[in-house]
């Protein structure tokens, strides 16, 4: 153990003398969790960052200080104040959690430091509480849902039945896919709200989403919810009867491989899907593969365009907070999930929204594209940058 | 609200299928409690084990029942030596000290699930015979959820039968309602306690594996299922079978009950029976001793 | 029974001014570490004022300590308020829930209190994590901390701030140590050696529990008061029962109804958790087998320990 902990810390101490020694120019802060239930999320949000540094020659031109957000408020701040503060960066990047993004959010605007959103897709963080400083590059919670309200009536659905675990990112989902659904015509006949992180068992909301007899069943989990609630609507025989859609978060690719056959049929929207057939994601793809043995997730593509934008930021010539802050809300350019652009009013990002089905590939399972939204733009929704 | 016989019927099942993946959590917990006073938080952490163990097996094994058999095994194996290495050596060093240790185990046994596993919730298949649902009195259920409640309802049968018919059961009996009195017995309280302790390790291993292919495994599994699994426990009383049967049945059809009726209050609904209870009877409802 | 002994005092002295220099003399993490142990300590303190003296263990000191929290905040971001009224009506809060807890569960012990603790601050977790006007779980900003300004003291520097909950730590302590010295503390280990002994004397063991579970919530309402101060910002995860359990965690590893080791137990977790955590992802685990390890060479905590080793010292010399 002692021999173990000694040359665990030799290599720490390596790995840090050699950043150090590169000739960086630019002081990130990752601020993502490293433990806890989304701990899997930081990973992918990380490799896709550093793998965009490397893709573009410039991982000595960014000196990266990792901190463990643990995606609860109190100890976020506390790192976000630590990575200001004491070691100065120029920018923090990260932030899974909404809950996370919202305790930050006025140390951040007041310290005057550019924040990168990496995942967190509270909706007033690019509205009401908007910032000049904070530039959300993965998405909003209303603009993936959004469109699926829309797409769904057109498609014929017209009675539907929704749920979401009971917390505000759910209530805000609903809400969003609620909104555009009835303005086309649907029809929402009835809507849970599971209680957040404490349920394993979907049976009761299950059986009577039955008993309403809706046309489709809308959901909005993620992670280890995701595949319980996938699972689970497979065992009850619910999906040959009433489809099931949502959120793309639900058949994530990487939650799909333990939802197993469960998620063949399931229809959602998303901002990214590893199958897009643009040039430009099947070299992200091929690369991403090469490098980490597996396909890349939507989380993976937040954190390589984090880091391309702070890329374009710098490449622009910008350097200090104030001036990388001013250049991210202009970035624009096309990547792996397609044209993606910072709306300068809101400095929310703007992008295509992809419907996809899961279905069988052989053993595995593949994402088939059945609609694209083109670039969806949050409205401003009380939002002023100054 | 929907009032159909079938509606409730299917909620019935789901509250009783609950009911049962937490009666093999709890009745290794309580009969470990109630026998030596020993407070072990990291049974939950054996219950992740079990399901971890029971996922890997069925892949490189490609048979659900094979994984059902070895994950019991394994970790009643896990138990043995953390029983050798920390337990044997706490058991008369006070329940704080027991529950810092434990807690301490919980840290460690996440984390190496970590390492070994990674952070990614892992699938496991249901068996081709009990995947897809079937019809049972007129009700549509997933054979599986039927299955669990069967294995429940099993382990429920066998335990009482080996509890009250036979010479070992009379001896754990002895030994929860004295143990000082059963040593001087001549039972060696030591080695009954070490086979309970291995009894349960083996039955939350067991949970695990049967609850892997419904809720998958995750490392959060471990702390998630700590206080459901130690309010059943309270509920019932410790050390007693009944108890951890009643607790379980009570905490499971008030999870789902309260789901169905009263959704807005489905969370903190346990937590107002557990201090009902508590407020009310100080020992929960069946404890071993008077 | 409490005895404030020289160790006592010289060991609170030591943690004390180390603190202070390492606030004083490192950068802006360090003073933010201060913080944390300062607002842990008086946490871990207040339990062990019920826990190690009144022998009733609680699983939901975390609460407590958000409700306090979320009282200063709702006050003064929301309501409005000046921040003496909310300061008082935060702790008045604290001490009624706390009031309420310990007048409903000082009949039960054990494990089965330890469970009725547990369930009383997961209920006010759920009620936090609903109450939309309190931001429900998205949590609420907008607070400010005090304003010193007429003594010369700028809260909002880091290290004016450190030092201010540094002094305010040795004030409660002060304060805890005073109630455990006089009749009441008396009676509170009384009740926890032998129940059955004091109702006999004709003392109420049960208004004495409830009471001391109220002082104790008090006590704890200070630190959620701080905490507010301290992220001018406060959410649901304040009260979740790993909050709790990690309170109990510091106490039992500084050293249970010492009132001293949970404040050693506190700078040793923060400190280790940020050392071990600046290497590897997986602290929990390197924490995890140190608990096992101090549990097992010895079981009376980091500060029980030297105590304990002291006594015997001395002992031996006496007999020699």
């Amino acid at each position: 153990m002692r021999k173990f902990l000694c040359a665990a810390l030799g290599a720490c101490a390596a790995a840090s003398l050699m950043v150090h020694s590169a000739a960086a120019e630019t002081k990130v802060g990752l601020l993502l969790p490293t433990s806890g239930n989304y701990a899997a999320l930081g990973k992918e949000i990380d490799d896709g960052f550093v793998m965009a540094l490397e893709e573009a020659g410039m991982a000595g031109d960014f000196t990266l200080v990792r901190e463990d957000s643990e995606a609860k408020p109190p100890v976020g701040m506390a790192k976000a104040r630590k990575l200001v503060l004491q070691d100065n960066v120029d920018a923090v990047v990260g932030i899974v959690s909404s809950a996370v993004l919202g305790a930050v959010r006025d140390f951040i605007d007041g310290s005057k430091v550019p924040l990168i959103v990496a995942n967190a897709g509270n909706d007033e963080a690019t509205g009401a509480n908007c910032s000049k400083y904070i530039v959300r590059v993965s998405f909003s919670n209303a603009q993936v849902n959004r469109p699926m309200g829309t797409w769904m009536a057109e498609h014929g659905v017209k009675k539907v039945y929704a749920m979401a675990p009971d917390y505000a990112a759910g209530h805000q989902m609903i809400d969003a896919f609620t909104a555009s659904f009835t303005a086309a015509g649907g029809e929402v006949i009835g809507a849970d709200y599971t209680p957040f992180g404490k349920t394993q068992d979907f049976g009761p909301y299950l059986t009577k989403a039955k008993a309403a007899s809706p046309d489709a069943v809308f959901v909005f989990y993620a992670g280890g919810e995701a595949i319980s609630f996938v699972k689970q609507y497979d065992s009850f025989g619910l999906k040959a009867d009433i489809p099931l859609y949502g959120s793309g978060f639900l058949t994530s690719p990487l939650y799909v491989k333990a939802e197993g056959p469960a998620a063949i049929g399931v229809t959602t929207s998303l901002h990214y899907v590893p199958t897009l057939d643009t040039p430009e994601n099947q070299a992200f793809v091929a690369a991403f593969k090469a490098k980490f043995d597996r396909p890349p997730s939507e989380y993976a593509v937040q954190g390589y365009d984090s880091a391309r934008v702070l890329i374009e930021a710098v490449k622009a010539g910008a350097k200090g907070r104030e001036a990388i802050a001013e250049a991210l809300s202009k970035v624009s350019y096309t990547g792996p999930r397609g044209p993606l652009t910072i709306d300068p009013a809101t400095n929310n990002v703007v992008q295509n929204i992809y419907v996809y089905e899961t279905v069988a590939d052989g053993d595995a399972l593949t994402q088939k594209i059945v609609g694209t939204i083109n670039e969806v733009r949050d409205a401003p929704n009380g939002c002023v940058l100054k | 609200m929907v009032a159909s016989i079938d509606f409730w019927l299917t909620q019935f099942l789901n509250g009783l299928q609950l009911s049962m993946l937490l009666f093999l959590l709890s009745v290794g917990l309580t009969i470990i409690f109630g026998l030596m006073h020993f407070v072990n938080l990291a049974h939950g952490a054996l219950y992740m084990v079990g399901a971890y163990a029971g996922v890997t097996a069925a892949a490189s094994l490609g048979s659900f029942w094979l994984a059902l058999a070895i994950a019991p095994i394994a970790v009643m194996a896990v138990g043995m030596f953390l029983y050798a290495t920390v337990i044997r050596h706490m058991r008369r060093s006070g329940p704080m000290n027991q529950v810092l240790v434990t807690l301490g185990l919980i840290f460690v046994i996440v984390d190496l699930v970590r390492i070994i596993w990674g952070d990614i919730a892992l699938g496991m298949e249901q068996p081709a015979i009990l995947s897809g649902p079937v019809e049972l009195l007129g009700v549509v259920y997933p054979a599986y959820r039927l299955f669990v409640i069967g294995v429940g309802a099993a382990v429920m049968l066998a335990l009482s039968l080996v509890l009250s018919r036979t010479q070992i059961g009379a001896m754990v009996r002895a030994g929860v309602e004295n143990d000082a009195m059963a040593a001087c017995m001549g039972i060696n309280v030591e080695r009954l306690f070490f086979a309970v302790f291995c009894v349960g390790c083996a039955l939350a291993g067991l949970g695990g594996a049967i609850a892997a292919p419904v809720f998958s495994a995750t490392p959060s599994m471990a702390t998630d299922i700590l206080i459901p699994t130690l309010i059943v426990v309270v509920i019932g009383g410790l050390g007693s079978l009944r108890g951890a049967i009643a607790g379980s049945l009570i905490v499971g059809f008030i999870q789902t009950f309260g789901a169905v009726v009263l959704p807005g209050f489905a969370s903190v609904l346990i937590y107002v029976l557990l201090a009902g209870v508590l407020i009310a009877k100080p020992s929960g409802l069946l404890p071993a001793r008077g | 029974m409490f005895h404030q002994s020289p160790l006592k005092s010289l060991t609170l002295a030591a943690v004390i001014v180390a603190l202070a220099l390492y606030a004083t003399l490192g950068g802006y993490f360090p003073r933010d570490i201060v913080v944390e142990i300062a607002l842990l300590a008086i946490l871990a303190l207040s339990l062990d004022f019920v826990a190690g003296y009144g022998g009733m263990v609680s699983l939901c000191h975390g609460a407590i300590y958000g409700v306090s929290a979320y009282a200063f905040a709702g006050m003064t971001a929301v309501a409005g308020y000046d921040a003496a009224t909310a300061t008082l009506a935060a702790l008045a809060i604290a001490a009624a829930f706390g009031l309420f807890v310990g007048a409903v569960t000082a009949n039960i012990s054990g494990i089965f209190f330890i469970m009725a603790t547990l369930a009383f601050g997961q209920m006010a977790y759920v009620v936090v994590f609903e109450w939309r006007a309190l931001g429900g779980d998205d949590g609420l900003s907008g607070i400010e901390r005090y304003d010193l300004s007429t003594l010369g003291i700028d809260l909002n520097d880091s290290l004016q701030f450190a030092l201010f909950c540094l002094v305010v730590l040795v004030a409660v302590y002060g304060v805890a140590a005073l109630v455990l010295r006089g009749t009441f503390g008396r009676t509170l280990t009384g009740i926890r050696f032998n129940e059955d002994r004091m109702r006999a004397l004709g003392l109420s063991a049960w208004s004495h529990k409830a009471l001391a579970f109220a002082f104790s919530s008090l006590l704890a309402g200070v630190a959620g008061i701080l905490a507010a101060q301290h992220t001018l910002f406060v959410s649901p995860e304040l009260l979740v029962w790993t909050v709790s359990g990690e309170v109990l965690i510091v106490v039992i590893l500084g050293g249970l109804g010492t009132l001293v080791g949970p404040i050693v137990g506190a700078a040793l977790l923060v400190l280790l958790k940020h050392e071990v955590g600046a290497y590897t992802n997986h602290w929990h685990l390197i924490i995890g087998l140190f608990l096992i390890a101090a549990v097992m060479a010895g079981g009376r905590g980091v500060y029980g320990q030297l105590e304990h080793y002291l006594l015997q010292k001395a002992e031996r010399r006496a007999n020699a």
